[in-house]
């Protein structure tokens, strides 16, 4: 009898173990297998030129896997799914620090649960967590919210909020686009960099109604900038192309410069395509307005003084190529792939949810990400 | 009310690195726990005269805005209960939870800035700053080598105090005239100053000559950086150096005994938030343009 008691205590505490450190059941090995597969994709998709993918599919496919996370990972309360959150964003974000987006949704996603948890807690606001004068002045004791309590209904509610934030990333370069008549008037010169999806959606949009020509530097050594102008010319908007070297020259006829960008950053400036830099000090100097059509999904709380993690350096035989061999023992050659602008150079940044200027980037950042997220 | 200005005067000098708001708003509370008003109309009266009798002995922006802000803690504290004695006890617990929080902002801050400066950095500093000696502390904890200019700072030669602190850290330190501060703005990297006051446009109060700096700084596009804990922040908005109130521009002293003030020299200015590139708070890292919208949330 009390042999029989032992055994099958033995046998509990046997299977308990057993199910915390194997993943047992077919949906978590399918779940880690599609996070392998994603991850595998993002190290493979930051290698340069060649078929780029766009942010918006890396927004959306994140925000996909971690919708997955969540419905199909063992947690019971919202500070486990927190912890599993950051865990796997941690690693998303290490395979390619370059890839901000992966970092930007991971965060809107740990806002989302916060405001989920507050919501089910029945407290009045989620800005009670934010960090503010106010705060420490009227709350009473250090309010460490641990995020413990079980709630039956916090998955499903926070599945259908990143059902929202899914549909919102699938309308941003339309929201964006509708708002290309209020900038774009007739027989204006527009000049642009590189190639910029949401630019090129743009512009396509007010070339429906009005008639603009635009010029296009081609963003050398990669030369995007071929392709844009190919797709442009197909929906019958007059384009030239110029080498980046002619920027100054040309920037004295050119009414507007509109740009695309990696990333925005905390601070209001932003992480370009190389040459951009050079665009908007040319710009600034004619007294040319610079607008950046950018997404929410693309604003970062990050600065850019972390050296090691902003710039990109890809091969460099794109600049020299190999062939050269003489002179490459000779010299070192360097490709970097991105270019940090200034936000004095900017005058607008055209987004979905509107315009704004460089200096509220602040407020916008506060609205989507929690400010204990900004380092993951 | 006199123990109050020499309970002030022995916090200062017994623990010289606490902040001066920070030993205003101790006494303030010390005061609040002898204090034998029964309304909360009267308490609030005699702190008011407190407030001003500290100011008279320390005439800096620093204790104002601390005195401000914890007028503003009585009156939002002491709205939750109706009965008054019952808030007194509240009131005296919440401020030493108060006056803890306040006490770890210097480390948030410090920790917020350190990772900005680089390894071979070359910094330029003003006068003495506390803050500024915590972030370059943090910096060389880090292991990482910068060298620190200072300016002088005339008329009380507060930078010769700051490269004394700077040398016990091992941190290889200069210091150079407050004259000399355009001629050595092409070898630095970037310019970190404390403040005595962040004022709602975004801009500081700080000891004088920082606004050379920044100007300096701007011409040779160096950023301009700002460090400064959150209860500094004070309800001004000067437009420019004469909008200043001139209580804080001069010592206490000379407040009282002088004649004609225009002859006095101030002993602090006023620096735009067009020069400064980011203000460090414990509240986060700031652009001027969101310190307004910080100062809005506690006056809502």
């Amino acid at each position: 009898m009390v042999f029989l008691i032992l055994y099958s205590t033995l046998a509990m505490i046997d299977v308990h173990s057993f199910k915390r450190t194997m993943p047992v059941t077919d949906k978590e090995v399918a779940l880690s297998e599609r996070i392998e597969a994603f991850l595998a994709e993002l190290k493979r998709g930051g290698s340069g030129a060649g078929t780029l993918r766009g942010s918006g599919e890396t927004a959306r496919e994140t925000t996909a896997l971690l919708r997955r996370i969540t419905g199909q990972a063992q947690w019971s309360s919202a500070g486990d799914l927190m912890e599993i959150i950051r865990k796997e964003g941690r690693r998303m974000m290490a395979t390619q620090p370059s890839e901000t987006t992966v970092g930007n949704m991971v965060r809107r996603v740990l806002k989302i649960i916060r405001e989920e948890y507050a919501r089910l807690r029945g407290s009045s606001e989620v800005t009670d967590q934010q960090e503010s004068l106010h705060q420490l002045l009227t709350s009473g004791g250090l309010s460490e919210e641990n995020f413990g309590q079980h709630f039956k209904d916090l998955r499903a509610n926070v599945i259908e909020a990143i059902n929202e934030l899914l549909t919102e990333l699938e309308a941003t370069t339309d929201h964006i686009a509708m708002q290309a008549l209020e900038h774009i008037h007739s027989n204006e010169v527009i000049m642009t960099i590189g190639r910029s999806r949401t630019v090129e959606a743009f512009l396509k949009d007010a070339a429906l109604k009005r008639k603009f020509h635009v010029i296009v530097a081609e963003c050398a050594p990669f030369c995007q900038g071929h392709e844009m102008a190919t797709s442009l010319s197909e929906a019958g908007i007059e384009t030239t192309v110029i080498a980046d070297a002619a920027i100054f020259a040309v920037m004295s006829r050119v009414n507007k410069v509109i740009i695309g960008t990696q990333t925005v950053l905390a601070n209001g400036g932003l992480r370009a395509v190389n040459g951009t830099h050079t665009l908007a000090l040319a710009a600034r100097h004619h007294s040319t307005p610079l607008i950046v059509c950018a997404p929410m999904f693309k604003l970062s709380p990050q600065f850019h003084n972390e050296e090691d993690t902003f710039h990109k350096f890809v091969s460099p035989h794109e600049v020299l190529p190999f062939t050269e061999g003489e002179i490459l023992s000779k010299v070192n050659v360097y490709c970097p792939v991105f270019d940090y602008v200034p936000p004095e150079l900017i005058t607008l940044f055209i987004s979905n949810i509107g315009g704004n200027a460089p200096s509220y980037t602040y407020r916008l950042m506060s609205e989507l990400y929690h400010p204990e997220d900004h380092e993951l | 009310m006199n123990h109050l200005v020499k309970y002030f005067r022995t916090q200062i000098s017994q623990d010289p690195d606490v902040a001066s708001a920070a030993a205003a708003i101790r006494s303030l509370l010390e005061f609040l726990k002898r204090d034998q008003s029964e309304t909360l109309l009267g308490l609030r009266e005699n702190l008011t005269e407190a407030i001003r009798r500290l100011g008279e002995a320390d005439s800096s922006v620093a204790v104002s805005s601390g005195g401000e802000l914890f007028l503003r803690f009585i009156t939002l504290t002491s709205l939750e209960h109706l009965d008054f004695s019952q808030s007194k006890n509240l009131l005296v617990e919440r401020g030493e939870l108060f006056l803890n929080k306040i006490s770890l902002s210097r480390n948030k801050v410090a920790k917020l800035c350190h990772t900005f400066i680089k390894d071979g950095a070359k910094i330029l500093t003003h006068s003495s700053s506390r803050v500024v000696l915590k972030v370059l502390e943090n910096a060389a904890a880090d292991k990482k080598r910068f060298s620190v200019y200072v300016t002088e700072s005339q008329p009380d030669s507060a930078g010769k105090l700051m490269a004394e602190k700077l040398r016990r850290l091992n941190i290889p330190v200069t210091v150079i005239l407050d004259a000399a501060v355009g001629y050595i703005m092409e070898k630095v990297n970037l310019v970190i100053v404390g403040a005595e006051g962040v004022v709602e446009s975004g801009g500081i109060i700080n000891k004088i000559g920082t606004y050379q700096l920044a100007v300096c700084s701007k011409a040779h596009n160096k950023p301009f950086y700002v460090v400064a804990e959150s209860f500094k922040f004070v309800r001004l908005f000067p437009l420019n150096q004469q909008d200043v109130p001139a209580q804080f521009k001069y010592k206490a002293d000379i407040l009282k005994t002088a004649e004609d003030l225009d002859k006095e020299h101030p002993m602090i200015d006023y620096t735009p938030p067009s020069l400064i590139t980011l203000l460090f708070t414990d509240l986060g890292v700031l652009t001027p343009s969101a310190v307004s919208d910080e100062l809005i949330k506690i006056y809502l």
